[in-house]
């Protein structure tokens, strides 16, 4: 691999209009201690759709689904510079309200992690936090969330019961139902699909699509033909940098970058 | 590759196989020396402490009347006070243990993270002894001047404070006892409680976040409910030590045998009657209703640490 100098990586961006920007990375910096994960990023993320990251393992594409929530804030020693604008505000600023902004910019992680509670109450967990709905309005909005999760056929008998004795697949179904209850602006998803079967997985990715008429999604995979199905743009990372970012369809089939073109045809990574 | 040597593959076991069964065996007898001594001591205070539950049958237990004298041994006093002392340590040294735990895990800024566990461990380390003295010495006169009067003192007579302060105000009381034990089992409870909360898996802790909780809410909501029979058996293990502890007991309980009447009377633990009278007890009723009181506190302690056992194992089920 050649020298970690700036000048030695390629950058192509397509041009976003501002209107549509639900979230607007800028000159991200992120250090894990001394080590600087991120490099200069800049990436829009596009209002009601799909923005996919990849690139190979260590690329920084988690560090950067980590920053847009700030849960790296729970770990002294890692650090954020530049600015991510989500509707026009800075979340780096220290005067943001850090629980107020993961309840509106979510996140599913990499394997299922329900709750040590029943089905139902995972779901109501967030929205509990946060509103004060009456038991029918609760009813309802866990219905919706599980429907939209297209797990409520499967789970509508058994509402009570523990969250934790549904299959791998299920699990990250309800942790997608519990991550959409709360209605926030962006969801974003740390390789969603990587511990789920085929056929689950499949599943998540109907969700994921039918989800982008009413949310913001950042989805991080390491399956290009994931990002390709569910995706609307697609951003490729590369040793903390961001090399292309484009419309899914032009970023495979013409990408400009040649480290984007290896990497998608399976050169490397 | 060449083909394998057809001595090799004829080869002598290795050299160590001649000590395996002395190895084996010595693990073995060592195991069953452990067994035989619990068991011997179980059937010793059986046959020991048998002639004072035969006499006084179940007023052994329901009897306050403890007169070497006359040789009439009734346990209630003791075997209430080694309850309530226990339980109230427990509920002293529950909450902070509890913040001490939540404190190095959650919120404690990482130069700290180590003098800070260090401190626990520290006072883990002190021998009840030692705390004994302090009590007696220093925090039961302290606790006279500058809790048990001033709130004697202010209670109106007739009144619920009134009947919990009753009492001789020279710090020697079962509350002063309960205090030392929750300092004493207070490391030992935050040290477990830590561990287990270290046990939440990172992904399942930052969900909780991700959800926009706060970090009592995660705490109470997430990770308490995910090691909760562990938390508990932690619990428990810290009661079973309260439940067992002499040295320090004996010197601030005030050792009375009757029953006490409030929160600032002087009592006595099983244990701190055993190690006052013992040297003294001279008629054999006397020894035997020692004895039946080492029985006694074996059992319950004995099912308090089971029930600990079982519970710490069991969170891996869930």
């Amino acid at each position: 691999m050649n020298a970690l100098n700036t000048d030695t990586f390629e950058h192509y961006a397509s041009e976003v209009p501002p209107e549509a920007i639900k979230l607007h990375v800028q000159n991200l910096d992120f250090f894990y201690g001394k080590n600087q994960a991120l490099h200069g990023v800049s990436l829009p993320v596009v209002n009601k759709g799909v923005t996919a990251m990849i690139g190979p393992s260590g690329c920084g594409k988690s560090t950067l689904l980590r920053v847009l929530n700030r849960i790296y804030g729970l770990y002294p020693g890692q650090k954020a510079k530049g600015m991510v604008m989500l509707d026009g505000e800075n979340i780096l600023d220290r005067k943001v309200d850090v629980a107020t902004l993961r309840s509106r910019v979510g996140m599913v992680f990499q394997k299922p992690t329900p709750f040590p509670m029943s089905i139902y109450d995972n779901v109501a967990f967030g929205v509990r936090l946060y509103e004060g709905l009456n038991r029918a309005e609760m009813d309802q909005r866990v219905e919706e969330s599980l429907r939209k999760a297209a797990l409520w056929d499967e789970v509508k008998d058994k509402l009570k019961s523990s969250g934790l004795g549904l299959s791998g697949g299920q699990q990250q179904r309800l942790c997608v139902a519990r991550g959409i209850a709360v209605k926030p602006e962006v969801l974003l998803l740390d390789e969603p699909a990587s511990a789920l079967d085929p056929l689950s997985t499949a599943k998540l990715e109907e969700t994921i699509v039918d989800l982008k008429k009413d949310y913001t999604i950042v989805i991080v995979t390491h399956n290009l033909q994931q990002a390709t199905r569910v995706s609307d743009n697609t951003a490729f990372m590369f040793l903390g940098r961001l090399i292309e970012f484009a419309p899914t369809a032009e970023l495979f089939s013409a990408p400009r970058a040649k480290r984007t073109a290896d990497y998608i045809g399976g050169r490397f990574g | 590759m060449t083909a394998i040597d057809p001595a090799l593959s004829r080869r002598a076991p290795p050299k160590g196989a001649a000590l395996d069964p002395v190895f084996r065996y010595a693990c073995f007898a060592a195991a069953t020396a452990l067994l035989a001594s619990l068991t011997g001591i179980v059937i010793s205070l059986l046959i020991g402490g048998w002639p004072a539950l035969a006499k006084f049958g179940f007023h052994f237990f329901t009897s306050t009347e403890w007169n070497p004298v006359t040789e009439v041994f009734g346990a209630e006093g003791p075997i209430i006070g080694t309850l309530v002392s226990a339980i109230l340590a427990l509920v002293f040294s529950l909450p902070v243990a509890f913040g001490v735990a939540v404190f190095l895990v959650e919120f404690c800024p990482s130069p700290l993270r180590r003098p800070i566990g260090v401190a626990v461990e520290l006072l883990a380390g002190i021998p009840s002894i030692v705390y004994g003295m302090w009590g007696l010495f220093v925090f039961a006169p302290f606790f006279a001047m500058h809790v048990q009067l001033p709130l004697m003192t202010m209670a109106q007579p007739g009144s619920l404070l009134e009947k919990l302060t009753a009492g001789v105000p020279n710090g020697a009381n079962i509350f002063t006892a309960s205090v030392i034990l929750a300092i004493m089992i207070l490391p030992y409870m935050a040290a477990v409680l830590r561990e287990l909360l270290l046990t939440v898996p990172v992904q399942l802790r930052e969900s909780g976040y991700g959800m926009g909780s706060t970090p009592l809410e995660v705490i109470m909501s997430v990770s308490l409910p995910y090691v909760r029979r562990s938390a508990v058996g932690a619990v428990m293990l810290g009661l079973g030590r309260a439940l067992g502890e002499t040295m320090a007991v004996t010197f601030v309980i005030g050792n009375s045998h009757s029953l006490p009447k409030s929160l600032f009377d002087s009592g006595s633990t099983i244990a701190s009657t055993i190690a006052n009278e013992f040297n003294e007890a001279t008629g054999a009723m006397h020894t035997s209703a020692l004895i039946a009181l080492g029985l006694v506190l074996f059992l319950i302690t004995f099912v308090v640490l089971a029930m600990a056992r079982a519970l710490l194992g069991s969170d891996k089920q869930v």
